[in-house]
């Protein structure tokens, strides 16, 4: 056996031999190669169409795609110098920055509550229970928060018999609220989920630690305090980084759905706004173009994100 | 001892914190199920809460019956079927070549698929891109674009480097070309790992109504979730059911009165949500599993 595979070494130097030997593996491995090509890098080089007047029309793709007219960097220029970019960076980053605040806290408390809670019945039906809306769709959890926030939704009745508003409040109408809206929501739909991480690296801890915490007399706060937090900080770190990297990824589907006409000008996140130019009103060139901003930016921040992770934590994404 | 009333005040705030968050889990689809089981036209007189007022299973044959949403129904199923096995398939493939570390041009491959994780042309070029491809307006624009994941080949890669390599090289030395290999050595031992992020590929495509409402415009071809999208933004009834698909509903019109566009909303939600609702119990651990075979890290 041993023999066998040094003969193979020797041989498989040629990068020839390598080649034919291993054509099976090639095989097998060209229709993930083809849809890679079509897929992911076709539209990377489609966004040559953002420095042109790209307008589909008659005529082959090939003939309209580069005969369309080089304009430059005209609708960078044009996104950067209307009032769009200012109001559309403002709901990304509102709509981030909330998110951020509500959502990534939220699954490390409930990952410390579900660990200190008692093992049993009511701790596995609480964790089920809460990764369950991930697994519903956003057109789902939209309907829900509508039927929630409707003017004689839940809510407002609710509110409304405690005796803290008058009349219903308009939820879904009020402008601002709505990136607070998209923040709850977003935090009510993933915390479950990203609470298994944090689950998972508080079971790796070695349990002998809160014994001798609890023999020198730490109460059950101090042991989590000095003993579950300090386990969890290489994933909070590498997680935080990530949510930060991520920050211009403020959503589409949460905006879509749950939006309507009087609180446009709060819910166009810049995926949105490339969406409503880009194919709603046909300036394909200029949806390209937001979109491409937004992916340069948010490929720097990751490439910054990851070197800094690099540093502070000795760990790299890649 | 004063520690233990402390640490039991603690447990009760613990289990009431819990306790709502279940509560904003399940509330939500008991109130939904309360209406779509209710008359239409008297749970808009409000009130119902937590169980049907008036019982009607009315609602849910209307929304069975359509023809629309049957279709869509077959439409949802046919693409979480055949796009849950050929993402894994695909995909599958890709991690197993990438996974033999004497693979020549191994590095550049995984240049090549990790490139597309971070950076992406967008959402207007791939539009562009699948109009020249001609799967706009297709069934396979459910299917093939998402056919390969870079995020599940690396898991997969991660699960399959885990393999003993001497079960690999014994089976090489045995004559197995890699075919063999992947059905007698790999396959089987990644079975586990297919069943997670097979199960979140079927939910992935079961939830998804982005390509049903972007991507298509043949009302032939939606899915569940895009018909349940255009109920959401529908201003009355009519627009949805009243094109005369529904007939036989139709005929019966004191009873159609009876409906509201609320009712059938949630109705088409729990027969949208229900197949995931049943089955999850089931199998979140596997789901569980799915997770932690990504976040381990090499």
């Amino acid at each position: 056996m041993y023999k066998a595979s040094a003969i193979k070494t020797v041989r498989g130097n040629s990068l020839w031999y390598r080649l034919k030997e291993q054509k099976w593996l090639f095989v097998l491995m060209f229709p993930a190669f083809i849809a890679t090509l079509l897929f992911s890098y076709g539209p990377m080089f489609g966004l040559y169409m953002a420095f042109t007047n790209y307008q589909p029309g008659g005529g082959s793709f090939l003939h309209q795609f580069f005969g369309a007219e080089f304009v430059g960097l005209k609708w960078f220029e044009y996104f950067f110098s209307t009032g769009d970019f200012y109001r559309v960076m403002r709901n990304t980053l509102a709509t981030s920055l909330l998110t951020l605040l509500f959502g990534f806290p939220a699954p490390i408390i409930l990952a410390l509550m579900l660990n200190e809670a008692k093992q049993g019945f009511f701790k596995r039906f609480t964790q089920t229970v809460s990764y369950l809306p991930h697994f519903i769709s956003w057109v789902i959890a939209a309907n829900i928060v509508i039927t929630l926030l409707a003017s004689d939704g839940m809510l407002n009745n609710f509110l409304v018999m405690l005796g803290v508003i008058k009349e219903p409040v308009a939820f879904l109408q009020n402008g601002p609220l709505f990136w607070w809206i998209i923040a709850l929501s977003n935090m009510w739909k993933e915390m479950g989920f990203s609470a298994i991480m944090y689950l998972a690296a508080i079971s790796a801890i070695n349990p002998e630690l809160y014994e001798a915490a609890r023999v020198d007399g730490a109460s059950r706060f101090r042991q989590m305090w000095h003993i579950t937090l300090p386990a969890l900080r290489p994933t909070i770190v590498i997680l935080g980084i990530l949510a930060v990297g991520g920050i211009l990824n403020a959503g589409f589907e949460q905006q879509y759905l749950l939006q309507n006409n009087t609180v446009l000008e709060y819910s166009e996140v810049i995926d949105i706004y490339a969406y409503k130019y880009g194919l709603q009103n046909s300036m394909f060139s200029y949806g390209a173009a937001v979109g491409m901003f937004k992916s340069v930016v948010a490929f720097i921040l990751v490439v910054i994100v990851n070197n800094i992770s690099r540093k502070v934590n000795d760990q790299a994404l890649f | 001892m004063k520690t233990s009333l402390r640490d039991r005040t603690a447990q009760v705030i613990i289990i009431v914190l819990l306790s709502l968050l279940c509560v904003s889990v399940i509330y939500p689809f008991l109130y939904m199920l309360a209406v779509s089981l209710n008359v239409g036209s008297d749970a808009a007189k409000g009130g119902v809460y937590l169980w049907p007022r008036e019982f009607t299973l009315y609602n849910y044959e209307i929304v069975l019956g359509n023809v629309v949403i049957r279709h869509a129904y077959l439409i949802t199923i046919a693409r979480t079927v055949l796009g849950t096995l050929i993402g894994l398939a695909v995909t599958l493939l890709m991690a197993f070549g990438i996974s033999y570390r004497m693979l020549p041009f191994r590095k550049q491959i995984l240049a090549y698929v990790l490139l597309t994780m971070l950076f992406s042309g967008g959402l207007i070029p791939l539009y562009i891109q699948l109009n020249n491809l001609s799967l706009l307006n297709s069934f396979w624009v459910y299917i093939i674009p998402s056919a390969f994941s870079a995020w599940n080949m690396f898991v997969m890669m991660k699960f399959i480097q885990g393999i003993p390599e001497a079960l690999i090289e014994s089976a090489e030395i045995d004559g197995a070309n890699p075919l063999r290999i992947l059905f007698v050595v790999v396959l089987p031992l990644s079975k586990p790992m297919l069943a997670a992020i097979g199960l979140f590929t079927a939910v992935g495509h079961w939830n998804d109504w982005f390509a049903g409402a972007f991507y298509v415009s043949d009302q032939n071809l939606i899915p569940v979730q895009t018909f349940l999208q255009q109920l959401l933004s529908a201003q009355d009834i009519s627009t949805v059911l009243g094109s005369n698909n529904n007939q036989e509903a139709l005929a019966r019109g004191t009873m159609l009165s009876n409906v509201t566009l609320m009712s059938i909303k949630m109705a088409t939600v729990m027969v949208s949500a229900i197949p995931i609702l049943c089955v999850y119990p089931f199998l979140q651990k596997y789901f569980v599993k799915g997770v932690l075979i990504g976040s381990v890290k090499g």
